[in-house]
């Protein structure tokens, strides 16, 4: 018995080694327009770029926005349902073409997958109470202190990396962050101030968001290094639906304000 | 698949697995001890105890056995506060883990006492054995080899249970994989550890119940 526990181990180990080099390959922009359909991942639980509608089906400013790409391209527009830790290997292993998500490009994650031109930025801030005194994010830096944050997003890092001496309790998605933090099991959450309305509603709070910003973040669409011609077609596309002011009218369709700080069309990338 | 892996670039991140293993470790024997305590009780109640006591035995049991584990420390987190009890992550869970295991150890530890016989009872106390040393030398050996499988078998599937306390915030050895394939984006690399990690744990756990089992109860497990 104990050998043959030895072995499902072996083989538990070599299963997860073999994984990776499976047969399936990112697809070249070629290989797209001639299958006819672009396959885009996006997440449903960050509304509203991603969400379930009342007939369960994922709209969002990235179903749009990825709709408006599909277009431009000629093909068929599939949304595909990606979370946090499937999203890279969605991308590298070809099951989708490209993932949105508000995937903010920094380096680390860069030498994975590649990051096209911004679509949209997102401002970082902090979201209190009214009864806390803080007016600076500075201030935040204090070990009485516990922020509420996603498992999985960028302003862990920030937290990890500047306000050191604070606590952060992690959990899984923004509905049960938002509630943690109504309910009191934190001092504040950092994290994009232009998703919060949404969440914020929902709860009777009298809520609070410190006036300066923390950091600004651009995120592109996130492609496989092995997506031949992909990438410097979707620099193109975006370029083009920034210019047409495109970009700019999805999103205020969904968020019901202009973006807080714009890309605006760059002609250099 | 043109992706390359590169181990190297999450080896720095290996002593956050080993701290979260250690919590794993520790929620899953916390929330088995706890669970066995609980179960071992409502057996004998079952067992041995008054008909309204076992009703409420049997509700308890087919409650926690037939709900969903996740949705009962959802339960505990963010409705009691509506409450008024506000318990922490790490509280959550265990006190859910607990409630869980102490359900199914009921119908476990039942089953141990269902399996002594009362021929063998009479011929200890025959034999002129004490009440105390019938418990000692018949009871208690009997149900130590008939218990002794499942109960390994359930502490490893609460082990590998401990995995959803990441949605609760507590930063056990799955949460620490998320947090780590958020910074890195080396999401095969990290999880594919990560299963080897939880290999490991099952695995010592293994040897270590049937190495317990075999030398303080005699028990075969076939394990060793």
């Amino acid at each position: 018995m104990l050998k043959k526990l030895l072995a499902a181990g072996a083989v538990a180990i070599g299963l997860t080694g073999l994984a990776a080099p499976a047969s399936v390959a990112a697809r070249t922009l070629d290989e797209i327009i001639k299958s006819g359909a672009i396959r885009v991942g996006v997440n449903p639980t960050l509304p509203p770029l991603g969400k379930f509608d009342d007939k369960n089906e994922i709209v969002g400013f990235d179903v749009d926005f990825a709709a408006e790409i599909a277009k431009t391209l000629g093909v068929k527009l599939e949304v595909v349902q990606t979370g946090s830790p499937d999203r890279i290997p969605f991308v590298v292993s070809g099951k989708i073409d490209f993932v949105m998500g508000a995937m903010t490009r920094n380096p680390e994650r860069a030498k994975v997958i590649d990051f096209t031109v911004p679509v949209h930025t997102e401002v970082l801030g902090v979201l209190t109470t009214k009864d806390k005194p803080f007016t600076d994010w500075k201030q935040f830096n204090e070990p009485s202190v516990t922020f509420v944050q996603v498992r999985g997003s960028t302003p862990v890092k920030f937290i990890e990396d500047n306000l050191k001496n604070a606590k952060v309790t992690l959990l899984d998605n923004y509905p049960d962050a938002v509630r943690a933090l109504a309910q009191g099991r934190g001092t504040a959450m950092i994290d994009v101030i232009d998703f919060m309305g949404e969440h914020m509603a929902k709860h009777k709070v009298e809520w609070k968001v410190v006036e300066t910003p923390i950091d600004i973040y651009y995120c592109g669409l996130g492609v496989s290094k092995a997506s031949t011609g992909l990438k410097d077609w979707l620099n193109v596309a975006i370029f083009e639906l920034h210019r047409r002011g495109k970009t700019d009218e999805i999103w205020k369709k969904w968020f019901g304000m202009d973006m807080i700080k714009p890309v605006g069309a760059t002609p250099y990338f | 698949m043109s992706y390359t892996l590169q181990y190297g670039q999450i080896w720095p991140y290996l002593p956050r697995l080993f701290d979260g293993a250690w919590i794993a470790l520790q929620i899953a024997v916390l929330a088995f001890c706890g669970g066995l305590a609980i179960g071992t009780a409502c057996a004998a109640v079952k067992s041995f105890g008054p008909r309204w006591l076992s009703r409420i035995v049997n509700l308890y049991v087919v409650f926690f056995t037939n709900t969903p584990q996740l949705v009962q420390i959802y339960f505990l987190y963010f409705a009691l506060p509506d409450m008024g009890v506000l318990l922490s992550s790490y509280a959550a869970v265990l006190i859910g883990m607990t409630l869980n295991a102490g359900a199914y150890l009921t119908e476990i530890q039942r089953a141990g006492f269902e399996s002594r016989r009362v021929s063998e009872m009479e011929a200890a106390e025959v034999l002129g054995f004490s009440r105390l040393q019938q418990i000692r030398y018949v009871i208690l050996p009997h149900m130590a080899r008939v218990l002794f499988p499942p109960l390994s078998n359930h502490f490893i599937i609460m082990t590998l249970g401990t995995s959803m306390a990441a949605v609760f915030g507590v930063e056990e050895l799955t949460g620490q994989a998320f947090n780590i394939n958020s910074q890195t984006f080396r999401s095969i690399e990290i999880f594919s550890v990560t299963a080897l990690f939880y290999v490991a744990l099952t695995l010592a756990a293994s040897v270590l119940l049937a190495a317990i089992g075999r030398y303080a109860f005699r028990a075969r497990t076939g394990l060793i």
